[in-house]
């Protein structure tokens, strides 16, 4: 079958470099699948229980990267309890048993012990890259063992996780022999740090392109850093409370001044909004802005800040930038491909922080828009025809209106028809989550338009069984489905069985599923793991399948029910 | 030989944008082609309920999961959780609205509004037919069955849950409360910590009214 050497397959096969295509080029043929295994470095595992370590390592034994993910999506909003599962340990484990020389691991929603930390350490003499997203369980004793340890240390990663902070050294650990680092980001970090320590790793790292610190980083310290490293392409601040009057103001301004390569900016834990101008003659090149943890900066001292960004193509701020704020957002940043408006104050009396109007100025203004995630008081269905109008280019659509079953204000309807319009324009559309008030009626247009849709997202919505049938029937692409406190029962779940063999992932809580609906599911599906996280009964009292499930999470796998499940979760 | 360089997103996300293909197809067998087309036997639960109540029950069940979520977390772990004053409890009531918990705990920080567990939001309640109201803090209960227990010691009388059917007969109360738009309306049909920015005013009127 072959007309060529291995080798030649093998070097046309360097070039397809995403899983999707390498996965189906290792179905054309026996040799191609034995070629493209041996020859592949990356693999991306999106459900760590859908298969084991030791048949990913057997598989490709000359695995480099590997990517996990653990928990469902909604353990990010307190849905899934402590001790569900998703513990790295096993993987690393087998992993240091055998032959693999990993070099980068990238894991998220995952539980990270100090113990595997520490003996991923040890196992890979060319571990360059860690990277953790909303990960827990560990502590900085397992960063200071990475510190120590790994020599040849590129990125060290830490994105919005649980650490518990033993103000420890552990950046001291880092051994003077260590000139390898080309990103470093600690900002999820609670407790103080050695700042001598951190300067003079900076000092020598002449590779370091990514530093974001955390709060316990003040201006000074922020200031000798950039000396050291003017190289620097994205940066994230930490305390920044500063007197602009001060020297130490006029210090770090001259100093950012020879920061001419930042592209990304984020940080200002804490914040003197006055001294921000500082930072303005590096918004002139800024690419990526993150305000979104510095509720420090009030509207106009945003606005005036993002006035100088005309060349942002990410913005992730608070809400209470205004809707007169994403005006200026949709007149100044032109290029705007992806924004994020996240509400500053989840629990407060709504004064109107954005509404449909700020969304429909930056839709008129960014046409380059393909990525949202919108928390505001109110929508209309007119205003998302508009967006729809404005902007068919959406790939990822998050909308989240903080009282999750409001009607259109203006007319009091439900919110079918504006997000109608989204999936109808919209035709690249992978990534949805709605609210508002939703009838049965917005998942017959889903399931009618939205082809190319992977992942939606559903709270408090629809009417019947019909809804989520439409969608189950509709969405060819499915691969994730997370559905909360909506009427959706044993009919809808239990049409289609085969349907999740098709797809990654479904989540339903408090919805109308029984424990009979899940029991019929599991016997008929052996292909899928159907978990059920019941916290309120004992196994004994729960006897009667009429009963609905609090919790049902179901996911293809080939590996049966794990072993590491928690007294409250059950594998039916 | 090392890894074969990969343009490095500054941000190095691991969210579907960068990694939107499926997990191993190639190992998954494929996907029967048909799927269980007869309709399984079981008893479906029929849609006909009026969406008020469902969604009131939905949103108790909710809220009691989430009630004993903050009871079984064990205090070492929520030590570094927030830096504010709020309970590990307080913490972990919460999943809406859908915000990451380290983003929650940095705006709780700062937000004025949020209720510390030293703070306190005192409403006044009405019993129909009883000119003298009562108050009553509403920061000091965790929940609607919390609420219900104690405005039905109070009054010394019975408040029917939200998602009990409603019986509509003289003898039986049921709580209502008055929202920032100044309508009246039936306790429980949003989760606790909305209805908490909301409510203005509480009234515990007669089953036959409503």
């Amino acid at each position: 079958m072959n007309y060529f050497p291995d080798e030649v397959i093998e070097h046309i096969f360097d070039f397809v470099t995403k899983q999707r295509d390498r996965n189906a080029v290792s179905l054309v043929c026996k040799s191609w699948c034995r070629i493209e295994r041996f020859s592949r470095e990356r693999v991306v595992i999106g459900n760590c229980y859908a298969i084991s370590a030791e048949r990913v390592i057997a598989r490709f034994p000359g695995l480099k990267s590997l990517t996990l993910k653990g928990k469902p999506h909604f353990a990010d909003f307190n849905l899934v309890p402590q001790g569900w599962g998703g513990s790295v340990d096993p993987w690393i484990e087998a992993l240091a048993e055998s032959r693999v020389g990993l070099e980068e691991l990238r894991l998220k929603r995952m539980v990270v012990s100090d113990e595997c930390l520490d003996l991923l350490s040890r196992s890979f003499l060319n571990f360059k890259s860690l990277v953790l997203v909303s990960c827990e369980g560990f502590t900085t004793d397992g960063l200071a063992a990475i510190a120590a340890n790994c020599r040849f240390l590129r990125e060290l990663d830490l994105q919005e996780n649980e650490i518990d902070d033993h103000r420890g050294h552990w950046l001291s650990c880092f051994p003077d022999s260590c000139t390898s680092l080309v990103s470093l980001n600690f900002a999820c970090l609670k407790g103080e740090i050695n700042l001598a320590a951190l300067v003079r790793l900076v000092a020598r790292s002449p590779n370091l392109k990514v530093l974001r610190v955390n709060r316990a980083v003040p201006p000074d310290t922020l200031q000798k850093v950039l000396m050291q490293a003017p190289q620097l392409v994205d940066l994230g601040t930490g305390s920044y409370v500063l007197d602009p009057d001060s020297e130490s103001y006029s210090k770090l301004k001259a100093t950012i001044l020879k920061c001419k390569s930042i592209k990304s900016l984020s940080g200002f834990l804490e914040v003197a909004p006055r001294s921000l101008p500082a930072f303005y003659p590096i918004c002139l090149t800024l690419t990526s802005l993150n305000l979104s943890y510095a509720p420090g900066v009030h509207g106009s001292d945003l606005i005036k800040l993002i006035r100088q960004c005309g060349r942002l193509q990410r913005l992730w701020i608070l809400d209470c930038i205004g809707d007169k704020g994403l005006a200026v957002v949709a007149s100044t940043c032109k290029e705007l491909q992806e924004l994020r408006v996240f509400p500053s104050d989840p629990f407060g009396v709504g004064h109107a922080a954005v509404t449909e109007e700020g969304l429909v100025a930056i839709s008129a203004g960014c046409p380059k828009l393909h990525s949202l995630l919108y928390f505001c008081q109110q929508m209309t269905n007119a205003a998302l025809i508009t967006v729809a109008k404005n902007c068919p280019n959406f790939i990822r659509f998050r909308l989240c209106i903080l009282d999750p079953t409001k009607p259109d204000p203006v007319t009091m309807q439900p919110l079918d028809e504006g997000f109608g319009a989204i999936v109808q324009a919209c035709k690249k559309l992978r990534r949805l989550s709605m609210s508002g008030l939703l009838t049965d009626q917005v998942f017959l247009y889903i399931g009618m338009y939205a082809e190319q849709l992977e992942m939606l997202s559903i709270a408090f919505a629809g009417d019947s069984d019909k809804g989520m049938l439409y969608v189950l029937n509709g969405c060819k692409k499915m691969r994730k489905l997370e559905i909360r406190d909506s009427p959706f029962g044993d009919g809808a779940l239990l049409k289609d069985v085969g349907k999740y063999e098709t797809m990654r992932s479904l989540w339903m809580s408090s919805c109308e599923v029984t424990l009979g609906g899940c029991k019929t599911l599991a016997m008929n599906m052996p292909g899928l793991n159907v978990e059920i996280i019941n916290e309120n009964d004992q196994m004994e009292f729960i006897i009667d399948d009429e009963q609905k499930v609090e919790k049902m999470y179901v996911y293809r796998t080939l590996v049966g029910p794990r072993e590491d499940k928690p007294e409250f979760v059950w594998t039916l | 030989m090392g890894l074969r360089a990969a343009a490095h997103s500054s941000s190095s996300s691991i969210d579907s944008s960068n990694h939107p293909d499926p997990d191993l197809d190639g190992l998954l067998p494929k996907p029967s082609g048909s799927s269980s087309s007869s309709s399984l036997s079981h008893k479906i639960n029929g849609g006909s309920n009026s969406r008020n109540s469902r969604r009131s029950t939905h949103t108790r069940t909710d809220l009691s999961t989430d009630l004993r979520l903050g009871l079984s977390i064990s205090p070492s772990h929520h030590s570094d959780l927030s830096s504010t004053t709020s309970s590990p409890r307080e913490e972990a009531l919460v999943s809406w609205p859908p915000i990451k918990s380290i983003l929650r705990s940095t705006l709780s920080g700062k937000s004025e509004n949020y209720h510390h567990q030293n703070s306190s939001l005192f409403v006044k309640v009405y019993m129909e037919g009883i000119p003298i109201g009562r108050k009553l803090n509403l920061f000091a209960h965790d929940g609607y069955d919390a609420l219900i227990t104690t405005l039905s010691l109070m009054f010394k009388t019975t408040i029917l849950c939200p998602d009990n059917n409603h019986v509509h007969s003289e003898k039986y109360y049921v709580l209502t409360y008055e929202d920032q738009e100044g309508d009246w309306m039936l306790v429980g049909d949003v989760p606790w910590e909305i209805f908490l920015t909301t409510v203005k005013r509480l009234k515990i009127t007669r089953a036959d009214r409503c």
